[in-house]
């Protein structure tokens, strides 16, 4: 029976229309057949792990060559250990739009460690914009606008039943599948990419 | 035949058909979906080296199905019914593993998504346990096939 009303929520979330995508965080052909949107929270350690070793191939082996498109998407997880998750993730959202995301999703995870014991997530983030973004990105950080999306993310992926960080939404026109644990290990994903393809 | 051991052959029936369609359904859901989410439900338990993992999860929904199958059809009882008693013994000591381990994974029971609680232990144990009655009914008595309906209908 719960299967089924898994079933069911499922289906209903594949139905649902995901958050519009930021093209800021976003690489790859927007019409590739496949699309991979990342769930992630800058404090989590197997997002850095990710992020550091697996994202890099699949960039080059799938995103590079338009196989398909990556979309990254917010979700700070609301435990204790990660409590300037949110913060960090509005930082991230407001540099994608002065078309800083990359560097400043990397700084994060790169200094995660750092900035989660000490709570000084801007210096980290402030460290690879030039003064001029700065200046915005600390504006936008606190946009309601910016703020909402990070939300709006945060609720897509609990409405498509993911409870933890990293996981993977694999999609194509008719399903959507959400991907966490040992199934993000590269050969398994690359195997699911290319069926998804065909 | 009293009328009691009617009854009894009657649930031994019932039970052994829900086992079986229990089966079959856990088989579906996993062949609906892409076979790498199962090998990734698989993975998650750290038990199996990388290069078995993949080769399970492709052929055990398959087993699963016909033990289903056979288990609803009555056919090869003892072997099907021994098969599935064994299957669920090894699913539920590892479920029982994880969750003593505090590993927070998908039971992978159903298809992806389900975390180990005490309801997915709960159900597990209650499935070997009909399971281990409907092994022993199978050795203690005669098939229980299409022959148990044409005894009925002579009743």
């Amino acid at each position: 029976m719960k299967s089924l009303a898994l079933a069911l929520v499922l289906t209903l979330t594949c139905l649902a229309a995901p958050p519009e995508i930021d093209k800021g965080k976003a690489v790859g052909n927007p019409t590739a057949r496949v699309r991979i949107e990342i769930f992630s929270d800058y404090a989590c350690p197997a997002c850095k792990t990710f992020h550091e070793e697996t994202l890099p191939t699949l960039l080059k082996e799938f995103a590079a060559t338009g196989k398909v498109q990556i979309v990254s998407r917010e979700f700070p997880l609301n435990i204790p250990a990660h409590r300037y998750s949110r913060e960090a993730a509005a930082y991230a959202t407001a540099a994608a739009k002065v078309g800083k995301y990359d560097a400043v999703a990397s700084a994060l995870f790169h200094s995660q460690e750092a900035w989660n014991a000490s709570g000084k997530v801007w210096e980290t983030v402030a460290a690879v914009l030039t003064p001029e973004q700065q200046k915005k990105v600390q504006v936008l950080a606190k946009d309601p606008a910016v703020l909402s999306q990070v939300q709006a993310d945060v609720n897509y992926g609990t409405g498509a039943g993911i409870n933890g960080t990293p996981t993977l939404i694999l999609s194509n026109a008719s399903q959507r599948y959400p991907v966490s644990g040992y199934a993000l290990n590269y050969n398994l994903l690359k195997s699911m990419i290319n069926d998804l393809s065909k | 035949m009293t009328f009691p051991s009617n009854r009894l052959r009657i649930l031994s029936i019932v039970l052994r058909v829900i086992l079986g369609a229990v089966f079959a359904y856990a088989a579906w859901e996993k062949l609906r979906l892409p076979w790498q989410l199962f090998a990734g439900a698989i993975g998650d338990y750290k038990i199996l080296p990388e290069w078995a993992v993949n080769p399970l999860a492709r052929t055990l929904p398959w087993a699963e199905l016909a033990i289903g199958v056979l288990l609803m059809a009555g056919v090869f009882l003892r072997a099907a019914s021994v098969a599935c008693s064994l299957l669920l013994l090894f699913f539920f000591a590892l479920m029982v593993r994880a969750f003593a381990t505090g590993m927070t994974i998908s039971c992978g029971c159903f298809g992806p998504g389900e975390l180990i609680s005490w309801k997915t232990l709960l159900r597990d144990g209650s499935l070997l346990a009909l399971s281990l009655a409907v092994t022993w009914q199978a050795f203690s008595a005669r098939s229980c096939g299409a022959k148990d309906f044409a005894h009925l209908r002579s009743v």
